[in-house]
């Protein structure tokens, strides 16, 4: 009677995980395959000459830079608001929590509108930042107001559950001994919740250079100047340039497989981390 | 250093965490905070601390005469040793015990050759020197729970607070841990109060013990005064077991002791050891009980009895009063009681 069970059981796996193949086929390889492909189609010579183009340069360096410049950003209100909502009680913090998820409700488009409604040129502070000669809606500025904004939720998101998890006993341990409020977290809540904070930072990286929507709205697409990579991509695809448009589009697929890397990598860590004690 | 402890309250919404509670502890003595789950003590202990802060009011704390309302906890020279050890897991064990050195604003900043010195000492006194390199992840409860110690005694504290310090240790590391920390208070005199709900434990580790129940301070005195003069039935059923008789006793008062306390009430109070148990006589047939349960295991034997209307008293005797009695179960005896309490309830 258990050989049929099991048999059947076999069969239900395997259908499962055919499924998944399929999908994954579909969906995940295909597209790998075709980026490729299609980047080195007309040889690796094409394929490097792609990223030495003067606006492809431009592009990865905006890209970069915008980066260098978010993360930070992120890393400040990340470690702020989780330490807020993780470690006090004050009134309103549920509201705060919410408010932290607000970018990842809102589509990245409506979110590079809204930038180009307060900033822009007929926005509330358009005509002052205009006297002021300081351009940020089709600038440099917009494009990381913009990204932050998007990737607002990924630091703090990580590190909430992980510090609200910890407790307060080593704060308070902490804090008894002399510490003062810096040294408690410099010494005390970072390093603790460092696995969480690294993941935040990967996530946040990863979104960061990849954000299409919302950089798209306030860059305004000024090759060589206001272009990021996914939006060079689209621009070279635009004008038939196919096998540049994918040997862009390659780099930021690589970009992508580092970052599942360490994020993996990352887990395991948390994983033997909370195994030890 | 002495602490002084005024009319505290503290309320957690309607819930009274402590209602106006006054407590003296002397210089230099161990003293432990005993009470049920929910009694008030760890709030008391974290309001001594400076980690909760009490409800305002006339309430008043000094260390040696000295009102620290206004004294930052980090400035309050408070050893405190947390249940589940709050050790930095991302530090090694000399990390931890040199943590409060290391944290000192510059100019008080001991050099790293003395951080060394005092940290190396304190391993030895808690006899973890060898484990200095170790992550807490890579000690057990025990040696954690020392690492601990020794981390709060680095800041040379004034006083020393324990909060269920043995709480989350196996039986047998509790016993152990709890002599050894007798032994360490009378080498360093530390002021010290420690928390735990563990009545054996109270009484074993400290000078003075306050018992505590519902944000109230029942009774306190030295192990012996609650033990053998409690205050309160409270106090007389948390500290040790009881027999309590509601209506009258199943039996005679003993010559030479006598019924204690002043209650009205005709509750009666026995410890198991000041049952005395007899032969049944004819003539008190009335009272006579039956041996329910015989536990001989042990350096006492502890009898269950049971009278007419299921009564049930139980009785210790030495292995030597046992055997001389004989007993069997289902035997008909009688009893007879040596310190009897008696309380309003």
């Amino acid at each position: 009677m258990r050989a049929p069970s099991e048999f059947r059981f076999n069969w239900v796996r395997a259908t499962l995980l055919g499924v998944v193949v399929l999908f994954l086929l579909l969906f995940l390889v295909g597209p790998l395959v075709a980026v490729f492909g299609e980047a080195l189609r007309k040889g690796l010579g094409a394929y490097f000459a792609s990223f030495t183009d003067p606006a492809a340069r431009s592009a990865i360096w905006l890209t970069l830079a915008t980066t260098a410049v978010v993360i930070p950003l992120n890393l400040v209100f990340g470690v702020a608001a989780a330490w807020c909502v993780a470690k006090f009680r004050f009134p309103g913090k549920s509201l705060l929590i919410s408010l932290i998820d607000l970018p990842f409700a809102i589509s990245p488009v409506i979110a590079g509108l809204v930038f180009v409604l307060v900033f822009g040129r007929n926005g509330w502070l358009g005509s002052w930042l205009e006297q002021h000669d300081w351009k940020v809606i089709f600038a440099w500025p917009g494009i990381v107001l913009a990204t932050t904004f998007v990737t607002l939720p990924f630091i703090a998101r990580e590190l909430i559950p992980y510090m609200q998890e910890q407790g307060r006993d080593e704060e308070e341990a902490a804090r008894l001994m002399g510490a003062s409020g810096w040294q408690i977290l410099f010494r005390v809540t970072l390093p603790r919740a460092k696995l969480a904070l690294l993941y935040g930072i990967v996530l946040c990286n990863a979104r960061a250079m990849g954000e299409f929507g919302a950089v798209s709205v306030v860059s305004g697409h000024v090759r060589g100047e206001t272009n990021t990579l996914p939006l060079h991509v689209e621009v070279l695809y635009n004008e038939y340039n196919f096998s540049a448009a994918f040997a862009v589009a390659s780099l930021l697929t690589l970009l992508a497989f580092v970052t599942l890397v360490l994020k993996t990598w990352l887990e395991r860590q948390g994983a033997h981390a909370r195994v030890a004690p | 250093m002495s602490i002084h402890i005024e009319h505290i309250s503290k309320r957690y919404g309607a819930f009274r965490a402590l209602d106006d509670v006054s407590l003296q502890i002397p210089h230099g003595e161990l003293t432990a905070l005993l009470g049920p789950s929910g009694s008030g003590k760890t709030t008391l202990l974290r309001i001594i601390a400076g980690l909760e802060q009490p409800d305002p009011g006339n309430g008043l704390i000094r260390f040696q005469g000295q009102d620290i309302a206004g004294i930052p906890v980090s400035d309050r020279r408070v050893g405190f040793v947390f249940q589940h050890y709050a050790l930095f897991p991302h530090l090694s064990v000399f990390e931890n015990v040199a943590f409060g050195l290391r944290v000192k604003p510059r100019k008080q900043r001991p050099t790293p050759q003395v951080i060394s010195d005092r940290v190396y000492a304190l391993l030895e006194l808690v006899q973890l020197a060898s484990f200095a390199d170790r992550y807490p992840a890579q000690l057990s409860g025990g040696q954690r729970q020392r690492v601990a110690l020794a981390r709060a005694l680095a800041i040379e504290p004034e006083v020393l607070l324990l909060d269920e310090p043995f709480g989350a240790l196996d039986a047998k590391v509790r016993l152990e841990l709890r002599r050894w920390l007798r032994r360490l208070h009378d080498e360093l005199h530390v002021t010290s109060v420690f928390v735990t709900h563990d009545q054996d434990e109270a009484m074993e580790v400290s000078d003075r013990v306050v018992i505590m129940n519902q944000g109230r301070i029942e009774q306190i005195g030295s192990p012996q005064e609650v033990y053998h003069r409690p205050a309160s039935a409270f106090v007389m059923g948390f500290v040790g077991q009881v027999n309590v008789f509601r209506g009258g006793l199943p039996g005679p008062v003993q010559q030479g002791h006598g019924v204690h306390g002043d209650g009205f009430g005709a509750i009666y109070f026995v410890r198991p050891s000041d049952v005395d148990i007899r032969p049944l006589s004819g003539a008190e047939a009335a009272q006579a009980l039956r041996v329910a349960r015989i536990h001989a295991a042990g350096p006492l034997v502890r009898i269950e009895l049971l009278g007419r209307d299921e009564q049930l008293v139980t009785a210790e005797l030495t292995q030597e009063r046992f055997r001389q009695l004989q007993l069997e179960p289902e035997q008909q005896v009688q009893v007879e009681f040596r310190t009897v309490h008696r309380f309003d309830s």
